[in-house]
């Protein structure tokens, strides 16, 4: 048993860096969800004892299952959630700003804003040097 | 020892830190008042050390981190009283300057006048942090405040932000004293591992002469060389030129190069421990006179001589210290009080030639001594007691290094001969260029606060060459700290034939002839400073700085703008370390297969459908399938839950999955579809997919040795188990996992909650129509 749960554990696992591993950033985020399912399910199966569901009247002869990973595991899951929502909504808000979910093509067009920007500095500092971008205007120089 | 503030040290410690908010807060009121307070507040605190001197001196030691046996010590010993007078006084003296220099200065560059406020402000800062370095009594607040006086020294160097020269010089100041104040850290952590402590007066007292302490002592001096610009990192101090006049007259003579050869003279003990690196010192020291002689020889710009000529005369004080005995540490002190006076004005009258013609070259001065006859008598008599002409202070200086260099032999005498010469020779050059000969520049009217510190300067190298007692006693109270017994000296004039008498005389004669004869070694000594130019430091200094740009660059293109290799690179090394990890431990017996019973044939066959699932993950091109078997994936998982009796987390899992499915799907719908199509199809080169394989595969394999690992060895402790079902019914509950999360652990549930509700409220904000950009 305890190897094939780590066998499940490790397939969800490599499933999900798969998928982290994508250009695409929406497959990033379920690589991300799936790799966090592994986790819960790693917990889970953490816990010290198996047996019946522990809620009272208890049994009396068989063994209850471990109620503290179960409280963990239901805590994981639920931050587990918000994470991957905040994920997938950050996913659309780069779709927004750069008509894009690709992670090339987000790297180049970050590569031309780069060169853009050393570019403007380049400029800037031919402007300083001229002396014009620290002339203020009269008031200011009193 | 006094536990509180109320003494010379305490008081003088807070002035001097609290002088530069003081000045900031009063030069919001107005700009102007920035100065005035400030050079208040430096005057102030040279009347506190002067009283400490008085009074003997005086020390604060406070608890700072007593688990760490890190404590506030500061001692206002002679050393740290002739230091701290240096700083202060000159400091207030530097500021009156340049509470008129600085505005013209900024006028000149037409920036706002509130940018005066800067200036002064990080000009106390230093201030503040030399006066606590040498008060310090511990090696970690030594290089707290030597971090600080760097950190200071780069916005001053820098102030004229808008040239690319001041910020290039500022960050090479910055980053020679800083990477080499690492070594003093580095050195104080070996003190640390040897003695266990940082206290400066427990490890003079412990500390032995073995190879650590000489390590360490080699590091601090490293640290101690570089600040005070000897070679080979003496070629930081130079380009620091680009700094506003008052800067260089304060930080390049009387601070910031000072804070080196002080902390030369305090660690003094340890380095003493070792001939080798007295040697060293040595050695450093002579070089340092020899290049910054011959360079200063040969620079026309202003400052650019005196930036050279200051590498050379600390160049005598490291040599001095490296002779050490009584008469090298006391004259070390002694010296580092006569040049910094002298050298201070000589920067001041630098600012105020070029301020009154605009020239800042000698070959475009001289003959301004009729136009400015005070600057010139105040900054001859400054110029003379560098050259150590009788009747100023440099007289005794020369004295003092000509005795302790007598004391160790011919050679060293000879050496000593030929340095002071040099110095004769660029001080005489400097001044005779500016004020004797034929009048080239048209000199403009300047303010009297341009002229007055230089002559208070004047007077003062001229009342100590006549009155030298009160030097002298300052000298030999810092040097009986440096040296560990008291080191009576007594400088004076004596009209006969003595050796260090006719040594000086020598040296005048061949410094008067290296004026007269410029023609015949100028050739020669142009050469040289071109070959330093080529090959010297300052080129390695250059390369490194580029390589050190590119590799960083090149460590971004493959980290920073690829995620996916970013992943890959912290995915694949841990994998392969727990590979390593797993190989090396034994493992007979450490994972266990584990039995299946007959009622766990359903578990099984679901784990079996979520591990599926899971790959099954990766199959699909379209991202509506994907979703879909994502939340089968969770499905299984739920169901797994419920077998495993957990109902509760079942229920929950079920819940989250179908919302997270509704979510997936929403914003699916959201993205257009041509930019879902062009995800699905866009081809993927099959070394990526296969190199994507392999790392998952090796990431995989390397869960599940972790995992497998940690679940053959479940602990036997299961009295928490007992204790919580105990303790349900007195909960009002019934579900142990229900009161766990709402009564035993809820402050962690009310966490979650708040995590929950912070991701709402991102998801909220992020998802609102409209673009951004």
């Amino acid at each position: 048993m305890t190897l094939l749960t780590s066998l499940t554990v490790a397939v969800l696992f490599g499933s999900g860096a798969f998928l982290v591993l994508k250009h695409d950033l929406i497959r990033v985020v379920v690589g991300m969800v799936l790799i966090s399912n592994a986790a819960n399910l790693f917990i889970m199966s953490a816990g010290l004892t198996t047996g019946r569901e522990p809620i009272h009247p208890l049994p009396a002869t068989e063994t209850i299952a471990d109620p503290l990973v179960q409280a963990m595991t239901l805590t994981a899951i639920v931050i587990g959630f918000g994470v991957a929502a905040l994920l997938l909504s950050l996913v659309y808000r780069v779709y927004t700003s750069h008509l894009t979910v690709d992670l090339t093509t987000l790297g180049e067009a970050e590569e031309r804003a780069e060169a853009a920007l050393e570019l403007e500095a380049q400029r800037d500092m031919d402007v300083e040097e001229a002396g014009l971008l620290f002339a203020r205007p009269e008031r200011e120089r009193e | 020892m006094t536990q509180h503030l109320l003494n010379p040290a305490g008081l003088l410690l807070v002035v001097a830190l609290l002088a530069a908010p003081t000045a900031a807060l009063a030069g919001l009121r107005r700009p102007s008042w920035a100065g005035i307070v400030g050079a208040s507040m430096a005057g102030l605190a040279f009347g506190l050390a002067a009283w400490g001197w008085r009074a003997g001196g005086d020390r604060i030691d406070v608890a700072w981190a007593p688990t760490w046996d890190l404590r506030l010590s500061f001692a206002l010993d002679g050393l740290a009283v002739l230091y701290a007078l240096l700083a202060t006084g000159i400091g207030a003296l530097v500021l009156i300057y340049a509470s008129r220099y600085v505005p013209l200065h900024l006028e000149h560059q037409h920036r706002p006048h509130t940018d005066e406020i800067r200036f002064h402000a990080f000009l106390l800062l230093f201030m503040g942090g030399m006066v606590g370095l040498v008060m310090a009594q511990d090696l970690v607040l030594i290089f707290v405040f030597w971090d600080l006086t760097a950190i200071a020294s780069y916005y001053l160097i820098g102030f004229d932000r808008h040239e690319a020269e001041a910020r290039a010089s500022a960050l090479m100041a910055m980053l020679v004293t800083g990477i080499s104040a690492v070594c003093l850290l580095i050195g104080a952590m070996l003190l640390y591992a040897d003695y266990g402590t940082f206290a400066l007066p427990e490890l003079f007292a412990r500390a032995e002469s073995s190879p650590s302490v000489t390590t360490a002592g080699a590091l601090m001096a490293i640290a101690a060389l570089a600040k005070s610009a000897q070679a080979p990192l003496h070629f930081w101090l130079p380009r620091a030129m680009a700094a506003p006049t008052p800067v260089s007259a304060y930080l390049h003579s009387a601070a910031m190069v000072a804070a080196g050869v002080f902390l030369l003279s305090r660690l003094y003990p340890l380095l003493a421990r070792s001939d080798l690196l007295l040697d060293g010192l040595l050695t450093i020291g002579f070089l340092s006179m020899a290049v910054g002689g011959i360079l200063a020889l040969t620079r026309e710009e202003l400052k650019q001589v005196l930036a050279y000529s200051t590498i050379s005369q600390y160049g005598y004080v490291v040599v001095m210290l490296g002779l050490g005995g009584t008469y090298g540490t006391a004259g070390a002190a002694f010296y580092v009080v006569a040049h910094a006076l002298a050298k201070s004005a000589l920067f001041l009258t630098a600012g105020a030639v070029t301020e009154a013609t605009g020239e800042k070259r000698l070959a475009a001065l001289g003959g301004l001594w009729r136009r400015m006859p005070l600057l010139a008598a105040a900054s001859g008599a400054a110029a003379a007691g560098l050259a150590a002409l009788p009747l100023t202070v440099g007289f005794f200086k020369d004295e003092l290094f000509f005795v302790a260099a007598l004391k160790r032999g011919p050679v060293f005498a000879a050496l000593a001969l030929v340095g002071a010469a040099l110095s004769l020779a660029y001080v005489g050059r400097f001044w005779i260029g500016i004020f004797l000969g034929r009048s080239r520049a048209e000199a403009q009217p300047i303010p009297t606060a341009l002229v007055a510190p230089v002559v208070v300067l004047g007077v003062l190298v001229i009342a100590g060459g006549i009155v030298v007692e009160p030097v002298t006693d300052l000298a030999a109270s810092a040097g009986a700290v440096t040296y560990g017994s008291p080191t009576p000296i007594h400088p004076a004039y004596h009209l006969d034939a003595r050796p260090e008498n006719l040594l000086a005389v020598g040296a005048w004669a061949l410094g008067a002839f290296l004026l007269v004869a410029r023609p015949i070694w100028v050739g020669v000594a142009l050469a040289v400073a071109r070959l330093g130019e080529r090959i010297g430091p300052a080129r390695g200094y250059r390369l490194l700085l580029g390589g050190l740009n590119r590799f960083s660059d090149r460590i971004h293109a493959i980290e920073v703008r690829d995620l996916r290799s970013r992943v890959a690179t912290v995915l694949v090394p841990a994998a392969v370390l727990v590979g390593a990890g797993v190989l090396v431990t034994p493992t007979r017996d450490q994972f266990l297969v584990g039995g299946v019973r007959g009622a766990d044939l359903p578990l099984l066959l679901v784990l079996l459908l979520t591990a599926i699932a899971g790959v099954a993950t990766c199959v699909p091109r379209d991202h509506l399938s994907m979703a879909l078997v994502l939340s089968s994936v969770g499905y299984c998982l739920a169901v797994v839950y419920a077998f495993s009796g957990a109902p509760d987390v079942a229920l929950v899992a079920v819940l989250i999955e179908t919302i997270f499915a509704l979510l997936f799907l929403g914003v699916l719908a959201l993205l257009p579809r041509q930019v879902l199509r062009y995800e699905s199809f866009r081809a993927v080169g099959t070394r990526r997919g296969l190199r994507d394989a392999f790392v998952a595969t090796i990431t995989g394999g390397f869960a599940f040795v972790v995992v497998w690992g940690v679940l053959s060895r479940p602990s036997p402790q299961q009295s928490v188990i007992v204790e919580q079902a105990d303790l349900t019914p007195a909960a009002h509950g019934k579900d142990i996992v229900t009161v766990i999360l709402a009564d035993f652990r809820g402050l962690d549930t009310m966490g979650e909650i708040t995590v929950i509700a912070i991701a709402l409220v991102g998801l909220a904000g992020l998802l609102q129509r409209g673009r951004l950009r």
